[in-house]
């Protein structure tokens, strides 16, 4: 088995977010969002990101004990084909979609890199941005990726607690929680432009996982200077499967957790899903979240077609429209941003190689 | 052990001393002995018959524990830097270079493209690099990029005395570095240096401050005691600052009450 | 007698002396000087071999004050 990575244990950096996550911190909430707010208005203005997910395939190979796709279930498997995704896209950019999340499973022969890399292409033709979550690849196919049009990659690694992340993912590739953890790096390596990194909240010990986050952005932000970051904080809700999250999260917890990350990473973009309720969202809206999805559909497709009885990933909880929901943001001043990419600068992007350094890594102060 | 770290070489002491300015040799000597510091600059100048006592090497050579870092201060071109940095490496037997190029005499600021290109040449090579860099995040990183072992930003300009005023610029170089980073330059005051290393970098490197001092050995031993006492708050972790006044209409009232 | 250009200033020095002579010349015990000859880093082990000859330019260095 392999050791974990130094800077994963380091808790030289972590003091200022672990006092503000602490359950019993000094810090009130009302203090942690006044604070959040102010550095959120600095740094990224009354504006929201909006982008929304497109699920491709919900094939999977992988045992996750917590998620509706998992490949012991019984939900009925298909796939986009290259029709059908331009068909959902056309439907997206009616609602005035123009920045995409493509989603897969792990990797199974019916959605393979290929398919995915066809995907990204048609994405392309017409999305702004085109980002993909799916499933750990080499540097090269992330390279391969980026040439076709895809900026961000988004990879949770779901719980930074080996022995935890072990139990929960019974099988498949995605058991490997050092392969996965490397993951990011890969993409950045191979040219990705921004990565997105979070944890699925309830399923270990928030704070644990919260700092481990943190260690892992900041890792990362060392390295691949250059690189996007965001962080998401997806929390559990009631998955096809029927998975009770161990570790539930509440909704003060995970405002503390939203407000302490913005204070200690001023300039990473924050994103909040339909996961979220409605009214969350919108107090949540210029506090600390700066990209939140919109219209989202967790089954495969569910754009185009009007009718969609099937069980999807997850449940949305904030199923507004689009419209509704930019009516929302407006009345709270806040300007809702549905281009925020230029596709002329898409493919890879060069400066992403790792730092060599001499001989031994060196504590940094 | 909190030490300082820089290629293969350990430092106890986070204070590096300049060694130019002083009024003799005998109150520089007397200054690095008060000061602690292990690693002292050095400059290349002309051997001068009459003036046999600027010769440096052989009193500080003497002095146990301590590693000179010859400077490539005159050299306005990297290719200058570089020859530079070949003869000092031939006097001082050591593989530190203080990479400073200045093409203007008058304001003394740092040639950042020239010094970037001699740092990634000398890195190469197998020199312990510490360039001397106006505060620029992303000048730092390309030079951590090319290997060097340091980086060296001005907290203001040399010889000026208006201490880190360029404390936010640092602070990111600080939040990004993989390597030490040292405030190189503009210090007058030991608290300025213990605001330095409060702030998280890796030794601040002082000269005028100490050699132009009423006392140049008392204020080495002040800065020396100011370098460790600001590198235990940095370590110790200081209070966080107040944040922004509370609005007064509260802003988490959607979450309701427990 | 050949002259050469020692940190920009002629010096007469005899036929055939070598770099170790000059030191001695001048005055140097050559342990704390670097010297370069048009150009050329001359090591303390190469100063008894490496002759002088007319119009070189011969740099003498030490280490002296600097921040």
């Amino acid at each position: 088995m392999r050791p974990l990575p130094d800077w994963l244990t380091d808790d030289r950096e972590t003091a200022a977010l672990a006092a503000m996550l602490a359950p019993d911190s000094s810090s009130s909430l009302e203090a942690l969002a006044a604070e959040s707010r102010a550095i959120t208005l600095r740094r990224f203005g009354r504006t929201m990101t909006l982008y929304a997910p497109l699920y491709l395939s919900n094939y999977c190979s992988s045992g996750c004990v917590y998620c509706g796709f998992a490949s012991d279930r019984k939900t009925v498997r298909h796939r986009l084909e290259p029709d059908e995704t331009d068909r959902e896209l056309a439907a997206m950019k009616k609602l005035g979609i123009s920045d995409v999340l493509l989603l897969t499973g792990e990797r199974t022969a019916a959605a393979d890199f290929d398919y995915l890399r066809q995907s990204v292409e048609i994405a392309a033709k017409t999305m702004q941005r085109v980002s993909v979550e799916a499933f750990p690849m080499s540097v090269a196919e992330y390279r391969a990726l980026a040439d076709c049009g895809c900026t961000g990659i988004t990879i949770y690694q779901e719980t930074y607690n080996r022995e935890r992340y072990e139990a929960l993912h019974r099988w498949g590739p995605k058991k490997d929680f050092i392969d996965r953890l490397e993951t990011p790096a890969r993409a950045l390596e191979g040219g990705i432009k921004s990565v997105g990194l979070g944890v699925l909240l309830g399923l270990s010990d928030p704070v644990e996982d919260a700092l481990s986050l943190y260690r892992h952005l900041r890792h990362l932000g060392r390295t691949y200077w250059r690189a996007g970051m965001s962080l998401s904080f997806p929390r559990m809700r009631p998955q096809t499967g029927g998975y009770e999250p161990p570790f539930a999260v509440d909704d003060h917890t995970l405002a503390r957790m939203i407000f302490a990350f913005r204070i200690a990473l001023p300039d990473t973009e924050l994103v909040l899903s339909t996961r979220e309720s409605a009214a969350y969202r919108d107090g949540m809206s210029g506090l600390g979240i700066t990209r939140m999805s919109i219209e989202s559909r967790t089954t495969v497709g569910g754009y185009h077609e009007t009718e969609n009885k099937e069980k999807g990933q997850f449940e949305i909880f904030d199923d507004r429209t689009a419209k509704e929901f930019c009516t929302a943001l407006r009345k709270k001043n806040i300007e809702p941003v549905f281009k925020n990419w230029e596709p002329a600068y898409n493919g890879p992007s060069d400066g992403n190689t790792a730092i060599i350094h001499t001989g031994e890594p060196q504590p940094c102060h | 052990m909190d030490s300082l770290q820089l290629g293969s070489y350990t430092f106890s002491s986070r204070l590096i001393l300049g060694t130019g300015k002083f009024s003799s040799a005998a109150v520089m000597l007397e200054a690095v002995r008060a000061s602690g510091a292990q690693l002292i600059t050095v400059a290349l100048r002309r051997f001068n018959r009459e003036q046999a006592e600027d010769d440096l090497f052989g009193p500080l050579s003497a002095m146990k524990g301590i590693t000179l870092m010859p400077n490539t201060s005159g050299a306005s071109t990297a290719a200058e830097a570089v020859r530079a940095a070949h003869i000092a490496r031939e006097l001082s037997g050591s593989a530190f270079i203080k990479v400073e190029i200045h093409p203007n005499p008058q304001h003394l600021m740092p040639d950042p493209i020239e010094t970037f290109e001699a740092a990634r040449i000398l890195a190469k090579e197998g020199f312990l690099v510490m360039p001397y860099i106006t505060a620029d995040p992303v000048l730092a990183k390309r030079l951590e990029e090319v290997g060097c072992a340091s980086v060296m930003p001005l907290g203001s300009a040399i010889g000026s005395g208006q201490g880190v005023a360029t404390a936010a610029m640092i602070e990111i170089i600080i939040r990004e570095s993989g390597i030490p980073v040292i405030v190189d330059a503009g210090l007058r005051s030991p608290s300025e240096a213990a605001h330095a290393m409060e702030m998280g970098c890796g030794a601040v490197l002082v000269n005028s401050a100490v050699a132009v001092a009423g006392n140049p050995p008392e204020m080495a031993e002040a800065f020396a005691e100011a370098v460790s006492a600001g590198r235990k708050a940095f370590r110790a972790g200081l209070m966080q600052k107040s944040g922004s006044a509370i609005a007064t209409s509260p802003l988490t009232t959607f979450l309701g009450t427990y | 007698m050949i002259t050469i250009e020692l940190n920009g200033q002629q010096q007469p020095l005899p036929a055939d002396s070598a770099v170790s002579d000059l030191l001695a010349i001048i005055g140097s015990d050559g342990k704390s000087v670097a010297v370069v000859v048009n150009e050329q880093i001359i090591r303390p082990d190469n100063r008894s071999a490496h002759l002088l000859h007319e119009g070189d330019k011969v740099e003498l260095l030490i280490f002296a004050g600097g921040g």
